[in-house]
């Protein structure tokens, strides 16, 4: 069976069964929280570099401070540009509000899959039969979460005081651990909420999904705070508004921490009373458990794929949609700046020469290119789950072969992607198109499509692995994408040479509107993948029906 | 080879071969790395018989199923379903059976309706007033969803929405895990329509009660390997009880008693197992002055190791 169950055990462990729960979180915590201070880490660090490589004169940077020292639109996507002339202001600019969100969604994702997730697994039933309370577990499972956060915020800390060290860049030790306080602050915050979607809902998923709206209201709340119309004040009503109020390195105020930790305590409190007040496996908020049945799709196995992914493809799509809209909307701002500064040595650099609204979206479709790929990736991990967890025998034990069920996944999904690249092209036309940005449909359609074969590539990629070395699913195609994802940022600032660009799927990518795609590499990316689902559709074949 | 039943295979061309042999193995072997989890598994089971497959836990029963639905593929040997070969040919052979694994794991967002509606579908072939039948039998609520069934309940899904094809083979596996007695016995029900309609069926159990209230032929494997194949009535050395008996006086000898072997002394208290007849032991009990009598069937583990002994590997029965 499972192996951790074996560890469980308190005669395995040595431990005492007070705490077996909390060191088994924290050991998987403080793995996912290395590696994400890590990316951290290097975002911050690749952040301030850039600047200090870039910006070299004082002209420049404060040609720089008067693009987007005052410009709404950016200041509601990405917080207020304090001090753009400095190091520390560009760098919090730069990287805050990214980090702020992507902590905010770690902290959710890891919560309810420690939490929920492992109480769906049916794990718990194990551990509460022995000698712990649901309370004490679920304590225990937050205490282990801490030492994650705590892995999440040393990493940070200590790659950006090395970057700070740097001469040009100069930032101490106490700043940089404030900084990077004030990036992992959002992570606990959201930690907390997920811990107590994880008692509301009544999967992981739905705890995932409560704790994920919760986000989405606190960034549009802060972003009507943010966008210069006088709601200013309506920041302390919104968890990342309080983050933002930390304001580090550039005017530090500790005191937003109180908020943050009242608010973290308080929610910690109610989740871990509620744990006790429910069954296991049940939830707080009632469940639909009854349903009239909706057999529209269930008449064969393409129709309970499209079934099984349809609410996660839906939110991917909106995800990928708001982007490209927000993208549309600035634009015209942000490509305005570029015009005549040394950033458009930058953008050229990067792949987008000229200046305007498309060199800017060439260079930002990068995000989009990385949110289909992301989508991928949870496409071929679902289909992955399917099999380990049992479920792909209940079709193929029936007049159904692996490989129609192996090409139709791949078919669903394909189709998936390339549907999410037509969005982006939509929406993004839709933003430039309100602002009179002048960037025409068939130039963002096609910047759309351009996104897919990076995705597909990837795709492609994990079906091989699915075929040959199932086991490794997760970490191999999560793998490419975050390997791909860190040689990007990395190569930004010019750091690395073509070989290691070149094993980043994103690389091939032309900086699509500001260039034309390059259907060429577009074609080679595509038949990559379509080399990987072959192989891995006749190993898929000539293997054993593997679970975890 | 061990064969089933009286039917003379050897008669018949190769046409009706096929129709007549439901399963067959030869040489049959799966090893996981240092482990053998099934070794040179022989056998042909023909069509119409209820064959129970009996052994402990680990013995290698699924790994005989999965290797049958070709879930899995065999290190050596191959297998046959209605002369189709397992590995080859197992959609078409699959289009021919029914399959209820010991373990239910199904589409937590789809509700039970959902699940048998889309089984049914991909099977191809579903009685609907049997389907119907069934649900009422198993007395499921088919309108909740699979995330909020109990264990018993997801297997009654499985169980439904196998024997709602009424297909010529059903292969089960342990397929009353998690059942209350109350469904175990709406199963042995549907189990005995089956027959009687001339379904074969092959029955994986670690339960020796269960086979023998529904096999008519018992095949036993122990460590991956078939030790004996035969009918129930060749295998009655195996029906045995496990017999815990307490004195108020002196303990009798009772290791000479006919039937009785295993004989585990404990103070006043004394353990055996009892096989065949057990007469003999009550009329001995009944003049010894026992105050106390506590019987229960054995487990297998507990049985093999009074019928062959510890060692794995000596398969011949003990006198
Ligand atoms: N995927 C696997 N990898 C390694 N060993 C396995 C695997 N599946 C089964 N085994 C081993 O094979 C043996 C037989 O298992 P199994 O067929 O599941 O037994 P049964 O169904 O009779 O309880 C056991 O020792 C088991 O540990
Ligand atoms: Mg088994």
């Amino acid at each position: 069976m499972n192996t951790d169950l074996a560890l469980v055990g308190p005669a395995r462990t040595g431990r005492s069964p007070g705490t077996v729960i909390a060191h088994l979180t924290a050991r998987k915590a403080i793995r996912s929280g290395v590696l994400w201070g890590y990316i951290f880490g290097i975002v911050v660090a690749s952040s301030a570099l850039s600047y200090v490589s870039i910006y070299k004169t004082q002209a420049q940077r404060h040609r720089l401070d008067v693009a987007f020292g005052s410009n709404n639109a950016t200041s509601a996507l990405f917080g207020p540009a304090a001090r753009l002339q400095t190091v520390a202001g560009f760098t919090v600019f730069k990287a805050s509000m990214t980090l702020i969100i992507l902590g905010a969604v770690w902290g959710l994702l890891t919560s309810t899959r420690l939490l929920r997730g492992e109480e769906d697994s049916g794990r718990w039933e194990l551990l509460l039969a022995g000698q712990t309370t649901r309370r004490r577990a679920t304590a225990q499972v937050i205490a282990g979460l801490a030492a994650g956060v705590g892995a999440l915020w040393a990493l940070t800390a200590l790659i950006t005081i090395v970057a700070g060290r740097s001469s040009k860049v100069h930032i101490a030790a106490g700043p940089a651990m404030f900084l990077a306080l004030a990036l992992v602050s959002s992570a606990v915050m959201f930690l907390a909420i997920g811990a107590l979607t994880s008692q509301l809902g009544a999967t992981r998923r739905q705890a995932a999904a409560y704790a994920a709206t919760v986000l989405g209201v606190s960034y549009a709340v802060r972003m009507a705070a943010d966008s210069g119309v006088g709601l200013h004040s309506l920041r302390w009503a919104s968890p990342l508004g309080w983050v933002e109020e930390l304001q580090p390195l550039t005017a530090p105020r500790p005191l937003a921490l109180v908020p943050i930790i009242a608010f973290t305590i308080a929610v910690l409190i109610a989740a871990v009373h509620l744990a006790g007040a429910r069954d296991l496996g049940a939830s707080t908020v009632p469940d639909e458990v009854h349903d009239t049945p909706h057999l529209r799709l269930l008449s064969g196995p393409l129709g309970l794929a499209i079934r099984l992914i349809r609410s996660t493809v839906m939110g991917w799509g909106v995800a990928i949609a708001v982007s490209g809209l927000l993208l549309g909307l600035v634009a015209k701002a942000a490509g305005g700046t570029i015009s005549g500064s040394s950033l458009k040595t930058v953008f050229t650099r990067l792949g987008a020469p000229g200046a305007g609204a498309d060199a800017y979206l060439g260079v930002a479709f990068l995000m989009v290119a990385i949110l289909v790929a992301f989508s991928a990736v949870g496409q071929v991990t679902a289909a992955r789950a399917e099999e380990s967890a049992g479920r792909l025998e209940h079709l193929v034990v029936r007049p159904f072969s692996r490989s129609s069920w192996f090409w139709g996944r791949l078919l669903v999904a394909v189709s998936v992607l390339v549907v999410s690249g037509v969005i982006a092209g939509l929406f993004t036309w839709l933003g430039t198109a309100s602002e009179h940005a002048g960037v025409g449909f068939a130039t963002t359609l096609s910047a759309g499509l351009n996104v897919v074969p990076p995705a597909l590539c990837i795709l492609g990629i994990g079906a091989l692995v699915i075929g040959i070395w199932p086991r490794a699913t997760s970490v191999a195609t999560y793998g490419v994408l975050t390997w791909s994802l860190l040689v990007e940022i990395i190569g930004g600032i010019g750091a690395l040479n073509h070989w290691v660009l070149d094993t980043s799927v994103f690389h091939h990518m032309a900086a699509a509107p500001a260039v034309s795609p390059n259907w060429g590499t577009d074609a080679i990316m595509v038949a990559v993948g379509a080399a990987g689902a072959v192989i891995g559709g006749y190993g898929l074949t000539r293997r054993d029906l593997q679970g975890e | 080879m061990h064969q089933l039943g009286s039917f003379d295979v050897q008669g018949f061309g190769g046409y009706d071969q096929v129709e007549t042999t439901a399963i067959r193995t030869e040489g049959l072997t799966k090893r996981y790395g240092d482990v053998d989890a099934l070794s040179d598994l022989s056998f042909e089971i023909p069509r119409g018989e209820v064959v129970g497959y009996l052994g402990p836990n680990g013995a290698g029963k699924t790994t005989t199923i999965r290797l049958l639905l070709g879930l899995i593929q065999p290190t050596a040997g191959r297998a046959e379903i209605f002369g189709l070969d397992c590995q080859h040919r197992s959609v078409d052979a699959h289009r021919r059976l029914a399959y209820v694994p010991g373990e239910a794991n199904l589409w937590p967002s789809l509700t039970g309706a959902e699940t048998l509606h889309l089984l049914g579908r991909v099977q191809g072939k579903v009685d609907e007033a049997y389907r119907q039948e069934l649900v009422a039998r198993f007395d499921l609520d088919p309108s909740k969803k699979v995330r909020a069934y109990s264990k018993g309940n997801r297997q009654k899904v499985v169980l439904i929405a196998a024997l709602m094809t009424r297909s010529d083979l059903l292969v089960l596996d342990e397929p009353t895990n998690g059942l209350d007695p109350l469904m175990e016995q709406a199963f042995r029900r549907c189990i005995h329509e089956a027959k009687e309609r001339g379904q074969t069926i092959f029955l994986s159990s670690h339960i020796m009660s269960e086979v023998e209230a529904l096999c008519d032929q018992v095949g036993i494997l122990r460590d991956g390997r078939l030790v004996e194949m035969g009918t129930l009535a060749e295998m009655r050395h195996l029906s045995a009880l496990t017999v815990e008996a307490t004195f108020d006086a002196a303990v009798p000898d009772l290791s000479r008693v006919p039937g009785v072997s295993s004989v585990q002394q404990d103070g006043r208290v004394v353990r055996m197992q009892v096989r065949g007849d057990v007469e003999p032991l009550l009329k001995v009990l009944a003049v010894s002055g026992v105050k106390g009598l506590l019987s229960r069937e054995p487990s297998l583990e507990e049985l093999f190791l009074a019928i062959y002994g510890a060692d794995p590997s000596q398969t011949t029965p003990a006198p």
